[in-house]
C-alpha cells in the first residue's frame, strides 16, 4: 500500500519530537532517504503541511486569522488572541492579521474549520432578510 | 397615505431595535477534489450524515448545494446537488446545520416539481407550509394497522385477481416497452373522487415522456389531485438518488393529516444504478453485479415508508407502487429480486401475452397480492373469487389442448370460459372501469350469461353492456357502488338488466 503523506508527516514528527538540533539534522537526512527509496520526494510539499498541522496539534498551537476591514489596534488585538486561547484551551495563539474592506466592518475569525463571523456584512445580510420575513 | 408612511418606518424601528447583533461560530471546509458530481471536502470536522452543505464559489454569489454521504477519516465525500460546473478546488463549504429537507403542503398539488422541491413547469414559486427531511424512520407497528381498503385501479385484471390495497407495496415488474407506466398512469387517472393525492416519481426518464404523461393527466383531469416529481434523464445521479425520498416525504405531509396517498415510483432499477454510480465515485466497495452492499436498505428504508396508519394515529395510508424494469425477463437479477421480496405482491408483465394483444399483459400465474381479498370490496370478492382459478386453469389446458381435437364437454367449457376471460380482462390505455361497472361483467361472465356471445364480440357487448347499464340500469350500477355488497335481490336485478341487454344484440349464438 502506498503511504500518504499524513503518515510520512507522523512519523516524522514523533522521530524527531524531543530530540536536539545535530539529532534531528541526522534524522531528517535519513528520512530523506527512505523518501528517496520509496519514490516519495514528490510529496514533499504535501508533507511538510501535514507536519506543521501535526505540531500545532501536539504542541498545542492554534493558527488564527483574523480579518478587519481596516485593521485593529494593540490591545483588541490582545483580548481576541486571550479570547481564541479560551476558546481553543490552546496553549499558544499564533495570529495572522489581513485586511478586507469587503466585509465593511467587525471582525471575522477564522481557527482550524471554524470561522466567528462577527462582520458588518453578514449582519447586515442578516438583518436583511429578516426585513423581508 | 401618511399613515402607510408611519407604520413603515415604526415597523421598521422596532425591528431594527429587535435585531440583536451577534457572531455566528460555523464550520467550514475546503474542497479538495471535485468531479463527476461527487465533492471530496477537508475541515467540517463536526458535520452530520445527509447534512446540507452550502458551497460558496470564491468570487461569486451563487451558491451550490450538498449533502454529506461519506464521513471518512479527515475528508468527507458529498454529492452535488444540481448544477456541479461552477464548483473550483478550494471553494469554500458551510454546515447548514439541518438534514436535506424538501417543500411540503397543498401548495405542491398539481405541480412538477424537481427532488428539491423547485418548479419545473414555469408557474410561480411553491408555496411551502412546511419542510419534512427527506430520510425518515419508516411508522413502527403500533402505529399500523391491517391492510382492509382498497385502491381501485380500474384496470379489470388487477382490482379483480391481484387486488391493491390502501398501504400494500405493490410492484410492477417487466421489460421494457410494455406497459408498466401505463399501469401507474391508469390506476392515477382512476383516483378521481376515490379521496386520494397521487405522487408519480419520475426518476432518470425521458423528458419528453414525462411532458406527455403529464399533459394525459391533465387531460383526463387528474393533475387536480397529483404531483410530479422529475430527475430526469439528464440530471446528475444525485437528482435520481434523492427523488424517490423527496417523494415519499411529499406523501408523508398527506399521510400525517391522515388522508390517503399513492406514490409510484417509475422506475427503481434506474434509482439503483444512479446509487451505484454515486457509490462507485464515492469508492464504496462494489459487490454482486457492482451495486454496493447497501442496495437493499436503500430499497427497503424506502418501501417500508407505504403503511396504513391505524386510527389512533390518524388513519392515513402511503400505497407505494414501485415498478422495475427487467432485462429479457429476468427475474433473478439482484434488483428485482430484492425488490420482489421487500414488497407485498409484484404484478408481472409478460412480453408474450403483450404481442399476442392481451394488454395489459398481466401474466395471472405469477402475479401475486399479498393483501388479497381484504383489499377488495365485497360485491368485488363474490365475482372475482373463482376467477383467479379460472385464468390458471384456461392456461392450463390452452396448452394442453393444441395436441388433442377431442375433448369431452367440460373441457371444451372451461376453454370456452377462459377464451372470454382473457378477452374481458383486455383492456385500453387511459381506460379505467369504475368497479361497479366490473362487478357486472364478471357477474355475467360467472354466471354462464356471456357463454353464447361469440369470443370476437365480447368488446363489444362489455362496451354496450355499459352503455345499456348507465341508460337503463342506473339504479342497480348506484347501488353496487353504494352498498359495495352483492344480495340476492340485487343479483336477480343485474341478471334481468344482461338479459334485456342481450335480447338487443343480434350475434347472440342461438
Amino acid at each position: 500500500m502506498r503511504i500518504t503523506p499524513k503518515q510520512f508527516a507522523l512519523s516524522l514528527y514523533e522521530a524527531a519530537d524531543g530530540k536536539s538540533a545535530s539529532q534531528v539534522k541526522a534524522i531528517i537526512a535519513k528520512f530523506i532517504e527512505i523518501l528517496v527509496k520509496n519514490n516519495a520526494l514528490s510529496m514533499a510539499e504535501k508533507i511538510e503541511k501535514e507536519f506543521l498541522k501535526i505540531w500545532n496539534e501536539r504542541q498545542g498551537i492554534v493558527e488564527a486569522e483574523i480579518i478587519t476591514a481596516h485593521g485593529l489596534g494593540r490591545e483588541i488585538m490582545k483580548m481576541l488572541k486571550d479570547y481564541l486561547g479560551h476558546l481553543t484551551k490552546a496553549k499558544e495563539v499564533v495570529v495572522h492579521e489581513k485586511e478586507d474592506k469587503n466585509i465593511l466592518g467587525g471582525v471575522v475569525i477564522r481557527y482550524g474549520d471554524k470561522i466567528l463571523d462577527g462582520s458588518l456584512r453578514s449582519q447586515l445580510a442578516e438583518l436583511k432578510e429578516k426585513l423581508i420575513k | 397615505m401618511s399613515t402607510t408612511k408611519d407604520f413603515i418606518v415604526k415597523q421598521l424601528k422596532e425591528q431594527i431595535a429587535d435585531f440583536k447583533a451577534k457572531a455566528k461560530e460555523q464550520t467550514v471546509g475546503r474542497i479538495v477534489e471535485v468531479g463527476d458530481g461527487i465533492a471530496r471536502i477537508e475541515g467540517i470536522a463536526d458535520v452530520m450524515m445527509s447534512e446540507m452543505l452550502e458551497i460558496v464559489s470564491a468570487g461569486s454569489s451563487e451558491k451550490a448545494y450538498g449533502v454529506a454521504l461519506n464521513l471518512e477519516e479527515d475528508r468527507v465525500g458529498a454529492i452535488i446537488l444540481g448544477d456541479s460546473s461552477r464548483i473550483k478546488e478550494g471553494d469554500e463549504v458551510r454546515c447548514l446545520k439541518r438534514i436535506l429537507q424538501v417543500p411540503v403542503g397543498e401548495g405542491i398539488i398539481g405541480r412538477v416539481v424537481n427532488p428539491l422541491g423547485q418548479p419545473l413547469d414555469g408557474k410561480e414559486e411553491i408555496n411551502a407550509e412546511k419542510f419534512y427531511p427527506v430520510e425518515k424512520i419508516a411508522p413502527g407497528v403500533i402505529t399500523r394497522q391491517g391492510v382492509r381498503q382498497p385502491v381501485q385501479t380500474g384496470i379489470k385484471v388487477i382490482d379483480a385477481i391481484i387486488p391493491i390495497g390502501r398501504g400494500q407495496r405493490e410492484l410492477i415488474i417487466g421489460d421494457r416497452q410494455i406497459g408498466k407506466s401505463a399501469i401507474a398512469i391508469d390506476t392515477i387517472i382512476n383516483q378521481r373522487g376515490q379521496n386520494m393525492k397521487c405522487i408519480y416519481v419520475a426518476i432518470g426518464q425521458k423528458e419528453s415522456k414525462v411532458a406527455g404523461l403529464v399533459a394525459k393527466l391533465e387531460q383526463a383531469g387528474a393533475m387536480d389531485y397529483t404531483t410530479v416529481v422529475l430527475a430526469g434523464a439528464s440530471d446528475p445521479a444525485s437528482l435520481l438518488y434523492i427523488a424517490p425520498y423527496a417523494g415519499c416525504a411529499m406523501a408523508e405531509y398527506f399521510l400525517d393529516k391522515g388522508q390517503d396517498v399513492l406514490i409510484v415510483y417509475d422506475d427503481l432499477s434506474k434509482h439503483a444504478v444512479a446509487y451505484r454510480e454515486i457509490s462507485l465515485l464515492l469508492k464504496r466497495p462494489p459487490g454482486r453485479e457492482a451495486y454496493p452492499g447497501d442496495v437493499f436498505y436503500l430499497h427497503s428504508r424506502l418501501l417500508e415508508r407505504a403503511c396504513k396508519l391505524n386510527p389512533e394515529h390518524g388513519g392515513g395510508s402511503i400505497t407505494a407502487l414501485p415498478i422495475i424494469e427487467t432485462q429479457a425477463g429476468d427475474m433473478s437479477a439482484y434488483i428485482p429480486t430484492n425488490v420482489i421480496s421487500i414488497t407485498d405482491g409484484q404484478i408481472y408483465l409478460m412480453p408474450e401475452l403483450f404481442y399476442q394483444g392481451n394488454r395489459p399483459a398481466v401474466d395471472a400465474g405469477l402475479s401475486v397480492s399479498r393483501v388479497g381479498s381484504a383489499a377488495q370490496i365485497k360485491a368485488m370478492k363474490k365475482v372475482a373469487g373463482k376467477m383467479k382459478l379460472e385464468a390458471a386453469q384456461f392456461r392450463e389446458l390452452a396448452a394442453f389442448a393444441q395436441f388433442g381435437s377431442d375433448l369431452d364437454k367440460e373441457t371444451k367449457a372451461k376453454l370456452e370460459r377462459g377464451k372470454r376471460l382473457s378477452e374481458i380482462f383486455k383492456q385500453g390505455q387511459y381506460s379505467p372501469v369504475p368497479v361497479a361497472n366490473q362487478v357486472l361483467v364478471f357477474f355475467a361472465l360467472i354466471n354462464g350469461l356471456m357463454d353464447d356471445v361469440p369470443v370476437e364480440k365480447i368488446s363489444e357487448f362489455e362496451a354496450g353492456l355499459y352503455k345499456y347499464a348507465a341508460n337503463s340500469g342506473a339504479k342497480i350500477i348506484k347501488e353496487i357502488a353504494e352498498k359495495k355488497d352483492l344480495t340476492d335481490k340485487l343479483e336477480a336485478e343485474m341478471k334481468t338488466l344482461i338479459m334485456d341487454y342481450k335480447g338487443t344484440v343480434e350475434y347472440i349464438i342461438k
